[in-house]
């Protein structure tokens, strides 16, 4: 009978621990589930600032890519042209009623130096006024020749080719030279002239 | 002796094919160019930066090239309104062959004449037929050696891709 009484004693206590137990479990759990919320929510945030980073400094270094792609084409270009031995040739057309421009070939001291085609949107280009630098050259100081082929279609959508001719002086100091190509209205023919510019 | 033979020929056979496979070209900036189109204008590959360009070098004398460029012209005709264009480069002495050719598979792309060979050789076009794949960016992104039946597969889902980006 005692023995009983003791098992029963024993098994209301071990009942009431569990109780216990399970009651203080219970705020324990939601406690930490709303410190891993938080906890998770605050990981969120500096993934997301960290991103945020990432993404400027990728922009920037981009940006400096750029930069750095400019200045490594300026320097390029002072070295490979000097502006004391550098001679360049543009290109500009006015009207253009009489001439649709297809190629030049640039050709100085009887060498090819340039054959460049002209696309329908280039040649738009021209015609509203636009400047093609066709080439650029290092040129010896003294006499140079430099022979300018036009090929196209002239009046009457007929085949044109012609040439033109200029000697210049190369002095020191860079040289500009312009290829340009008119209309003479009283002739009706395109007329193609080789400037210096001073 | 005979297992070495093997073996060596292995070796050459694995060299080539990853010589083939793959190009130097794959990740630079396309090489700009301008040539004589089939229609008389003169066309240039930066004037379609933004689009998906295909770029077929390709040659009369070449059987290759005859069974791939009807395949082609299905790809351009099916995807050119969205961003996709393909340029025919004849490497022919004579256009007029090429021409003839042209007109005898009624294909439609735009076909460019490169008789000075000098595209040819900035593509390092060293098999026939060989194309080119340009992302809308300008860069070149595949590049095919020669053509064998299943290859337009591949170029589906590469220009797909691309067109995609």
């Amino acid at each position: 009978m005692t023995k009983t009484f003791i098992s029963l004693i024993a098994a209301a206590m071990l009942a009431f621990c569990v109780v216990a137990v399970a009651q203080d479990a219970a705020p324990m759990d939601a406690d930490s589930i709303a410190a891993e919320a938080r906890a998770a929510e605050a990981a969120e945030a500096q993934a997301r600032g960290e991103f945020r980073e990432l993404d400027e400094d990728v922009q920037a270094l981009k940006k400096e890519v750029l930069d750095l792609n400019r200045d490594l084409f300026l320097l390029e270009e002072e070295l490979l042209f000097p502006a004391n031995s550098q001679v360049a040739f543009f290109l500009s057309m006015d009207v253009g009623e009489y001439f649709e421009l297809d190629s030049v070939q640039l050709k100085i001291d009887g060498k090819e130096v340039a054959n460049y085609l002209y696309t329908a949107r280039e040649v738009d280009a021209l015609v509203r006024g636009g400047v093609h630098r066709v080439h650029m050259a290092n040129l010896k100081t003294g006499e140079h020749e430099l022979v300018a082929i036009f090929t196209g279609k002239g009046p009457n959508i007929r085949d044109y080719r012609r040439g033109a001719t200029l000697v210049f002086n190369k002095g020191i100091g860079a040289k500009y030279v312009e290829l340009e190509i008119t209309d003479r209205v009283r002739k009706q023919q395109p007329e193609f002239i080789i400037k210096e510019w001073e | 002796m005979k297992l070495r033979n093997t073996l060596v020929a292995l070796v050459f056979g694995m060299f080539a094919a990853s010589s083939l496979a793959s190009s130097s070209l794959e990740g630079r900036v396309a090489p700009d160019f301008a040539l004589k189109s089939s229609t008389g204008d003169n066309m240039r590959l930066s004037e379609y930066r933004g689009d998906v360009v295909m770029i077929n070098f390709w040659a009369t004398w070449c059987g290759p090239c005859r069974q791939e460029m009807p395949l082609l012209d299905e790809l351009y005709s099916r995807y050119n309104r969205v961003g996709f264009n393909l340029l025919g480069v004849n490497i022919d002495d004579d256009s007029r062959r090429a021409m003839q050719m042209v007109e005898e598979l009624g294909v439609n792309f735009p076909v460019l004449f490169d008789a000075r060979k000098e595209v040819s050789k900035l593509y390092e076009v060293e098999a026939m037929p060989v194309t080119v794949i340009v992302d809308r960016s300008g860069t070149v992104r595949y590049v095919h050696h020669g053509y064998k039946p299943g290859y337009e597969e591949k170029y589906l889902d590469q220009i797909r891709s691309l067109l995609r980006e």
